[in-house]
């Protein structure tokens, strides 16, 4: 049992960091091609502060969307992953 | 000598080798791209034997004896042996363990041990040692009658370390001759490979998004607004010296 409880910290301890890892990277591609869709093609006459505010926009909007959510898989897949070798290991 | 003795003494061994090469070899000498290659080569060897000692193996055998003995686990072996808290192993040196004799169709024999794995590395999650055991004791034949069972096991058979490969699930064959294809190594390397692409991507960003803007700017105070020179200072100091200067940003030093 203590085992178990060890493995659970020590698990949930490695997977947060891994979380802020790929939530810091999936952040900084997304800042990345906003940066590049603007740079490519940059509107009439707008300046380094309509810049900031697209990219902003943008940012808020990975914020709330999908892709942002799906990040929690990181925690996710490892736990049914030990479920699965569980069940394979032990009840069949 | 204790294990922690010599696994002490083997870091402290590889730590100062290293060091000594680092310096012998300095960034940027004749040497240091066979040192480099060489480190690489030695880190894809060590991944190589930690994945061969861990990932599952098929074995196509028959039972001949199961039976338990006790067995002395000194330092030198104890890594290939279930840790003291996993269930199957209470005590840390002298231990009764579950052994599974069996023999391939070619007549050469293999000894399994049968421990819990527990919920410790590698990851099976195997605890029932039991079950197992009495699955081997119903699978048991002899040469004429033979039952051919295929075995899930990981690890090596040293005799000289005496070591035994730790059988996870068994379960009947037809014939000796049956084609396996190992779909779950297959999945777990190709995840690894994924993995480390992951990583190797993620590197790369962290150091195009935040090192080096950093060590352009150092370099443009450093060396006035000398583009080239700035360059050739940021190659100088190589990886390591661009995530120091990296760092250095963190320390909010007054710059000179």
């Amino acid at each position: 049992m203590i085992a178990f409880i060890r493995l659970a910290v020590l698990a949930f301890l490695g997977l947060s960091v891994l979380y802020l890892l790929v939530a810091t990277y999936s952040r900084s591609v997304r800042r990345e091609s906003l940066e590049k869709e603007w740079d490519a093609n940059p509107p009439e006459g707008k300046g380094d502060a309509e810049r900031s505010v697209f990219i902003k926009d943008g940012m808020d909007g990975y914020e709330h969307g999908l892709k942002k959510r799906l990040l929690w898989l990181v925690f996710i897949i490892p736990m049914v992953l030990m479920a699965v070798i569980v069940y394979m290991i032990d009840f069949q | 000598m204790s294990g922690y003795l010599f696994w002490g003494l083997i870091g402290l061994v590889l730590l100062g080798g290293g060091l000594f090469l680092h310096f012998r070899y300095p960034v940027g000498s004749r040497g240091r791209t066979g040192l480099k290659w060489a480190f690489r080569a030695l880190i894809l060897a060590v991944v190589t034997i930690f994945l061969n000692y861990s990932m599952p193996s098929h074995d196509v055998v028959r039972i001949t004896n199961t039976y338990n003995r006790l067995t002395t686990v000194s330092w030198e072996n104890a890594w290939a042996y279930a840790s003291p808290d996993t269930g199957t192993a209470e005590s840390a040196t002298t231990r009764d363990i579950r052994f599974i004799d069996a023999a391939y169709a070619d007549g050469s024999v293999v000894v399994y041990r049968n421990e819990d794995t527990g919920w410790v590395w590698p990851p099976y999650f195997k605890y029932d040692s039991s079950n197992l055991q009495a699955e081997a004791q119903n699978f048991k034949s002899t040469k004429e009658t033979a039952e051919w069972v295929m075995v899930t096991r990981y690890g090596w058979r040293f005799p000289f370390l005496s070591i035994y490969p730790n059988a996870i699930k068994m379960m009947p064959v037809a014939g000796p001759d049956v084609t396996f294809i190992p779909w779950v190594n297959i999945i777990i390397l190709t995840a690894l490979a994924l993995l480390a692409l992951m990583i190797r991507r993620m590197w790369i960003q962290f150091r195009e998004r935040m090192v080096d803007p950093v060590v352009a700017d150092a370099g443009d105070i450093l060396e006035g607004i000398d583009a080239r020179a700035d360059a050739a200072h940021a190659e100088a100091r190589g990886q390591w010296g661009r995530l120091m200067a990296w760092f250095g940003t963190w320390m909010k030093k007054p710059r000179p």
